[in-house]
């Protein structure tokens, strides 16, 4: 398990990091979500070790990373970039080989992952011929070639298009589902987070302001907003009910917010009594919207 | 447990890379190339520009030759060479005069030559038309042989100091070649160190590198991975000069010339050291590959001033402003192997270099490592020495 303790990190006037705190378990994909400026990236480069926090600790397997730890990571860093002028095998058997990847393992692993995340080109091509996506296909290889431990990518999926989303999403799975690899990795693109992440972490101001698994964001969301649709009912039919109010209506769609105290069942009743009831659910929010909410206070 | 020979692995593997990727470029085929060039057009010039061992003239006379064969022994004691050539009259020494066949002619009581007489070559004239004169009044006087003798015994001769090495003027140019080879392998290598830190900083592969390796070692790799490109590439040069000197005759004491390439071997090993870190500092200042001229123009500046100062040398390798550079760490690289092959650098003054340089390479590069530390992850925009210093605390 990777442990974030209580990492600050200041630039100058700016603080970054505010006494942020997380977790990634082995075997499992941890999303990490936040806005631009929230210390993402901060977070990344600290864990890596390519730069050092102020204060707090970054613990692997219970214990301080170390340089023997750290070559038993995985990286991909926001600025991409690799040698430009270095054959696409090489190179990747070169950046396993300085986290003390045996040669031949190296390489055949390499040649694995160009098949695997359908890197088109000949290996033997030099980086700059290469397409942008194959580029970065190339970078997710490089940060997995040397079968790391944990896996930290920031941002992943930015420029790949969806073939190449599937074709990472489903590395990143088989990886921590088959491997055990702790993974961690931060985007933008939330509907994605929610369908690949066994957790999510939300910062913002450099600081953890929610975290667990999707239905436990949702759990703890203020609000309990339910929507329902009845055939041929009248205005404000819920009105009798104490602790229900109106959210939003659309179109005969009426979103409810019900107090912790107010029974849906009691709703779904006068609801029946109303009229033909076309659909009656509560609404799971999506991550964007535990985002916004959240991220708004 | 495995922590320390993995970390050792780590520079080794850098070096490694360095090395090979720009042995396979062609801006290092092309550069031993142009070394190899200009080498030999410097050895070839010696050996056949006839230039070897000092002036030479070509002195004609018509009539007597003793005076014409007198002015060529006394040159070749003063190691000048005289060849002389008999002329059958006055009109065939003025047309060798006028097509330069020979430089002047003794006509009975003259000396002619087309406009102008070199002075040595005149000295030489002169001196030996007085013993010539001299040998005849000698004679009217019925001088003895040996009263003549005892009259031109030399002078005994004694020195304040031990005299400078015999071979000076082929030393010069050896020199000469030692000190072109030297600075062109510092300049062209620590700009190569100082680029290949910008290419990986621009590339952004730095922050890669540095998640799996610390700047010290990524630092160490590379100058190592360079230098010994570059010290490669020396010996192959010099290797192919001494052996083209010694095939072409160009260099008749081939121990001074190997000594010599010893010395440009030696020398360049101290001052990549003492530059490399500090071009690697300069390149992690940059940002952009377009920056490079500017980050190390300082460098430039004081590698090029000492290259001119060294030049000065192979005129007059004891002066003061020699002696002092060939004793400063940044200019004694260039300076100090130009008055050591000369003979001209007393032992106490290359101890005296060797050990600046040697602390003041030790002192300097963890300095250098600092700034290098301090920028190499900033990007955007120059980085500031005082930034780059302060970032790495």
């Amino acid at each position: 398990m990777l442990q974030l303790i209580e990492l600050r990190r200041r630039f100058g006037d700016v603080v970054a990091l505010d006494g942020l705190s997380f977790d990634v378990p082995e075997g499992r994909i941890v999303g990490f979500v936040g806005r631009n400026g929230s210390g993402k990236t901060t977070t990344m480069r600290i864990t890596l070790g390519v730069l050092e926090a102020d204060d707090g600790e970054v613990r692997w397997r219970d214990a301080p990373v170390d340089a023997d730890a750290r070559r038993r990571f995985g990286y991909m860093p926001e600025e991409r970039g690799l040698y430009p002028k270095m054959h696409v095998l090489e190179q990747l058997v070169y950046l396993a080989r300085l986290r003390g990847t045996p040669k031949d393992v190296a390489r055949a692993r390499a040649l694995e992952l160009l098949e695997v995340l359908e890197v088109i080109g000949d290996p033997q091509a030099r980086m700059e011929s290469l397409s942008l996506g194959n580029q970065q296909r190339v970078q997710l290889a490089a940060s997995l070639v040397h079968a790391p431990d944990l896996l930290v990518l920031d941002e992943p999926f930015s420029g790949l298009d969806p073939v190449g989303v599937d074709v990472l999403a489903g590395v990143l799975q088989r990886e921590a589902r088959e491997r055990g690899v702790a993974v961690v990795f931060s985007s933008h693109q939330l509907e994605l987070v929610e369908r690949l992440c066994d957790a999510v972490v939300l910062i913002d101001g450099g600081r953890v302001v929610a975290s667990g698994t999707i239905s436990e964001l949702r759990a703890m969301r203020a609000r309990n907003l339910w929507r329902v649709e009845v055939a041929g009912a009248g205005d404000a039919w819920w009105a009798a009910i104490p602790g229900v109010r109106l959210d939003d209506r659309n179109d005969g769609v009426v979103i409810l917010e019900l107090d912790d105290g107010a029974d849906p069942q009691r709703v779904l009743d006068l609801a029946r009594a109303e009229g033909d009831v076309r659909a009656f659910g509560p609404i799971e929010p999506s991550l964007a919207q535990l985002f916004r909410e959240v991220v708004a206070g | 447990m495995t922590e320390s020979t993995t970390d050792r692995g780590a520079w080794r593997l850098i070096a490694r890379r360095d090395f090979w990727v720009r042995l396979r470029e062609r801006s290092f085929l092309i550069s031993t190339l142009l070394n190899i060039a200009v080498i030999s057009i410097l050895v070839l010039a010696r050996a056949y520009g006839g230039g070897g061992a000092g002036p030479s003239f070509d002195l004609g006379y018509v009539g007597g030759p003793a005076v014409a064969q007198g002015a060529a022994e006394l040159g070749a004691k003063a190691g000048v060479t005289v060849r002389v050539h008999q002329l059958t009259d006055e009109q065939a020494a003025d047309a060798a005069l006028r097509d330069g066949s020979i430089d002047a002619v003794v006509v009975g009581d003259l000396l002619v030559a087309k406009s102008s007489i070199d002075t040595t070559l005149g000295g030489l004239v002169q001196a030996s038309e007085r013993n010539v004169r001299l040998a005849a009044l000698l004679d009217q006087h019925g001088v003895t042989a040996e009263e003549r003798s005892e009259a031109n015994a030399p002078l005994g001769v004694q020195t304040l100091e031990p005299p400078p090495p015999a071979h000076r003027p082929e030393n010069a140019q050896v020199a000469f070649v030692a000190v072109i080879l030297l600075y062109g392998q510092l300049f062209g290598y620590g700009i190569w160190v100082a680029s290949g830190v910008i290419e990986e900083k621009a590339s952004r592969v730095v922050e890669l590198l540095l998640s799996a390796i610390r700047p010290k070692q990524l630092l160490a790799g590379k100058i190592v991975g360079i230098g010994v490109l570059g010290l490669g590439q020396l010996i192959v040069v010099a290797t192919f000069a001494i052996v083209l000197a010694l095939v072409t005759g160009a260099i008749k004491v081939p121990l001074s010339a190997i000594g010599a390439a010893g010395l440009v071997v030696g020398w360049f090993i101290l001052g990549f050291a003492f530059y490399a870190s500090l071009f690697a500092a300069a390149g992690a200042l940059a940002s952009r590959m377009e920056e490079l001229q500017n980050v190390i123009v300082p460098i430039n500046l004081i590698i090029l001033v000492s290259f001119f100062i060294s030049i000065g040398a192979l005129q007059n390798p004891d002066g003061t402003l020699v002696t002092v550079a060939s004793l400063v760490p940044t200019s004694a690289p260039l300076a100090m192997p130009v008055r050591m092959v000369l003979g001209a650098a007393p032992a106490w003054q290359i101890a005296l270099s060797l050990a600046l340089i040697i602390a003041s390479t030790i002192l300097l590069v963890p300095a250098a490592a600092r700034l290098y530390m301090g920028a190499i992850l900033r990007s955007g925009g120059r980085v500031k020495i005082r930034d780059a210093w302060r970032a790495a605390a």
